[in-house]
């Protein structure tokens, strides 16, 4: 038997991932401005080895329409960075990954915040790598619009050879060395001048303990697939069925050999919404008393921005999705909800309820076995490396997900039982780059 | 009476300061034994300066905490309790939203303990438009905006959330702020003497003795902190300058310690002499920065014209 391990990561937010958790009466519905209730969850995770936790992001409320907007908890929430930094020096080993935007942040801040949490952190530090697909966020930068798809990840594959410059700048032992403060021939100045950014300099920081923050991608299109290929240590994806999940891993992994890549080099985690009970029938109620909660109107507007369509309700509730035009935003999200409404011939009220719960991800409802089962067979079917667990509900989806489903994959010898490392890059698993 | 901050540096202001020392003082830990002396001390503030926005092209100094600011000093505010927390940003480097962003969720996490210290540009029709900006983006939201009604499914109540629209001669930005209105209402904004949006900042900084220009037209709504290099020597000679520069309208110093070690010198010998000259104020235990610093919170303009 092989002693490959599942990569495992806390997907955290405010009240929780089903759309109206925090009607819940379980929820703390100001859980987005609770510094504390996010210390808990990553210590929580923590407690139970998950490699990570991470967070998402938008520069931008989510919904255009107040009404619609005042109905969901999603408008606000802590700034990524600033919340990975709290969390760094109230835990130890589990890794910190956030979102952040290669279209509205500059290569020497961003590099340069991340470089930060991951001292703070010891070399927990990751970086989920975003172009920004909403016309919410352009709004917020510039009067232009959202820039188109291909410029986008045109820029953001400069920006991340720019980062990755930066965070080799200053070497190993540069700082209080040979009688100097900072050994001048252990620094290694950026000196890169491309069409979209001009990066002049280093960073003041020690070199990171894990070689440099873990990078993150969840691009699902080509030219997406092709940076995370080049790039990154962890791949993010959204998959409904087994196949979508077997393509998409299968497609992600071979192109790594043209850059010198192995396979074992990206870990491909898949996001999984688990409800978790001692019974099906429990597990059932639990997903229903969510469901329950949301407004038909609001799940349809949740529908209609992830399919990056600016209204809905002007078709029938309960008849299909209209045709949609070609979109510059989430392609590949846009792709899975029309899919799926195909395949299983839902309408829009269902796909918006279906939605609700993660947003697109894979949705598993039932006692600890049936979960750990679904999660054992994609992970030796070559689907995932390993998962990104969105709770519908924090913290008590959590807490079961750790009480019930955690143990099982132990007894499996499926998941760690005691950190391999320090560094997420070491627990991870993923090759470190060259000591400089 | 006299309000007192730190402006943090692994070693000391000195360039020469790090001679001798080890790692140890470059990590988190040993900045964050020095804050909390600060604050065990009654200190009101600690200021990362960040060498005033100035980025190292070939090389590092020992002046500069290796850390960003923004993202130490939210570590910072979850080991301490009541001192406040200023971090400089340079308008230059970050844009307004992601900047507004960054402090309201500091104030968040520090409970209303973040100050903004602006480096202004060469631009200054830019940078006062970027100081207005973000001071609109912290007024997205109503003090009571978050209702949190599970019954009814609402959230927020809509009418208290407040699109933007600036379109600026920089700036075009929509809004809301993606972060509720903060525990301070609008983090402390800290502008340097001079800076061309003194106007609107609730602290001003005077460095390097500089003769202090202009300020707001309004005294009591601004805190005027003189930077100090030196004060080692004896406590009473020191409480004596001190206690000379509030009578002439200082608020408050920063220090900028030679060498860490004399920050515990200070505290051992010249705040004895302040606190019995009655020159230190008692701030209130778990307030605000702006509590500390005796600054209003600001109002929403919302309620200003419902007030009118």
């Amino acid at each position: 038997m092989s002693d490959r391990k599942m990569r495992l990561g806390a997907f955290l937010m405010a009240g929780g991932h089903h759309i109206s958790s925090w009607r819940h009466p379980a929820a703390y519905a100001p859980a987005g401005t609770s510094i504390k209730h996010f210390i808990e969850l990553a210590q929580i995770a923590e407690r139970s080895k998950f490699d990570m936790m991470f967070v998402e992001d938008a520069a931008a409320i989510r919904e255009r329409n107040p009404d619609m907007a005042s109905q969901a908890a999603r408008s606000t929430m802590f700034e990524p960075l600033s919340l990975l930094a709290a969390l760094a020096v109230n835990t130890s080993h589990i890794g910190l990954v956030a979102t952040a935007s290669t279209t509205y942040n500059e290569p020497y801040g961003l590099a340069r915040a991340f470089a930060s949490i991951d001292q703070l952190s010891g070399g927990r530090a990751g970086w989920n790598l975003v172009t920004s697909a909403s016309e919410l966020e352009a709004e917020n930068f510039a009067s232009s619009g959202l820039r188109p798809h291909s410029e986008r990840y045109e820029r953001a594959e400069e920006f991340a050879d720019a980062a990755l410059a930066l965070w080799d700048s200053v070497e190993d032992g540069a700082y209080l060395s040979g009688g100097q403060f900072a050994d001048p021939s252990r620094l290694h100045p950026v000196h890169h001048k491309g069409k979209h950014f001009t990066v002049e300099g280093i960073l003041e920081s020690p070199r990171s303990p894990q070689g440099r923050p873990i990078m993150v991608q969840a691009g699902a299109s080509d030219v997406g697939k092709e940076l995370a290929a080049r790039t990154a240590d962890v791949v993010f994806a959204a998959s409904q069925t087994i196949g979508e999940a077997q393509a998409y891993y299968a497609d992600v992994k071979q192109r790594l050999a043209k850059h010198g890549r192995q396979p074992d080099d990206i870990k491909i985690m898949p996001g999984i919404s688990p409800i978790v009970a001692e019974t099906e029938s429990e597990a059932r109620a639990k997903y229903q008393a969510l469901q329950e909660l949301i407004p038909d109107a609001v799940g349809v507007a949740l529908l209609a921005s992830y399919l990056s369509i600016g209204d809905l309700s002007a078709y029938p509730i309960d008849g299909p999705l209209p045709e949609l035009p070609q979109t510059q935003a989430m392609q590949s999200r846009q792709k899975l909800i029309v899919d799926l409404g195909k395949r299983e011939n839902l309408s829009i009220r269902d796909l918006a309820r279906n939605f609700a719960g993660a947003r697109g991800h894979w949705q598993v409802f039932g006692t600890p076995q049936r979960i750990a089962d679904a999660m054992e067979e994609r992970f030796l079917a070559g689907a995932a490396d390993g998962f990104n667990v969105m709770a519908p509900l924090f913290p008590s989806g959590l807490e079961d997900f750790v009480a019930m489903v955690i143990p099982e994959l132990q007894r499996r010898g499926l998941f760690r039982t005691e950190y391999e490392g320090r560094t997420l890059r070491e627990n991870l698993g993923v090759g470190a780059p060259a000591k400089r | 009476m006299i309000h007192l901050g730190l402006s943090l540096t692994p070693f000391g202001h000195d360039s020469t300061a790090w001679q001798g020392a080890n790692h140890e003082a470059l990590g988190f830990d040993a900045l964050l034994k020095q804050v909390l002396l600060a604050e065990e001390a009654g200190f009101d503030f600690i200021w990362l300066a960040d060498r005033m926005g100035e980025r190292p092209v070939d090389m590092l100094s020992p002046l500069a905490t290796p850390f960003e600011p923004t993202t130490l000093a939210s570590a910072l505010a979850t080991r301490t309790t009541s001192i406040g927390l200023i971090a400089t940003a340079a308008t230059r480097q970050h844009e307004p939203y992601n900047l507004a962003r960054r402090f309201a969720s500091l104030d968040w996490i520090s409970h209303g303990r973040a100050g903004w210290a602006i480096v202004a540009g060469t631009n200054d029709a830019r940078d006062r438009e970027y100081a207005e900006l973000v001071s609109a983006l912290w007024d997205s939201w109503e003090d009571d905006a978050f209702i949190y009604d599970k019954t009814t499914g609402r959230f927020f109540v809509p009418e208290k959330m407040h699109v933007l629209n600036h379109k600026g001669a920089n700036f075009s930005v929509r809004g809301p702020l993606n972060v509720n209105r903060s525990p301070q209402g609008k983090p402390v904004l800290a502008a340097i003497n001079g800076s061309p949006v003194a106007h609107l900042a609730d602290v001003i900084f005077v460095l390097d003795g500089a003769p202090i220009a202009e300020v707001a037209d309004e005294r009591a709504e601004v805190r005027i902190i003189k930077s100090v290099t030196d004060f080692t020597g004896p406590a009473e000679d020191v409480a004596d300058i001190f206690e000379r520069e509030a009578e002439s309208g200082i608020d408050g110093f920063v220090l900028m310690p030679s060498k860490t070690a004399d920050l515990a010198t200070f505290i051992e010998t010249v705040l004895p002499e302040l606190r019995r000259r009655g020159l230190l104020t008692t701030p209130p235990a778990g307030g605000t920065l702006r509590g500390r610093l005796g600054l209003p919170y600001p109002a929403h303009p919302s309620s200003l014209e419902r007030a009118s």
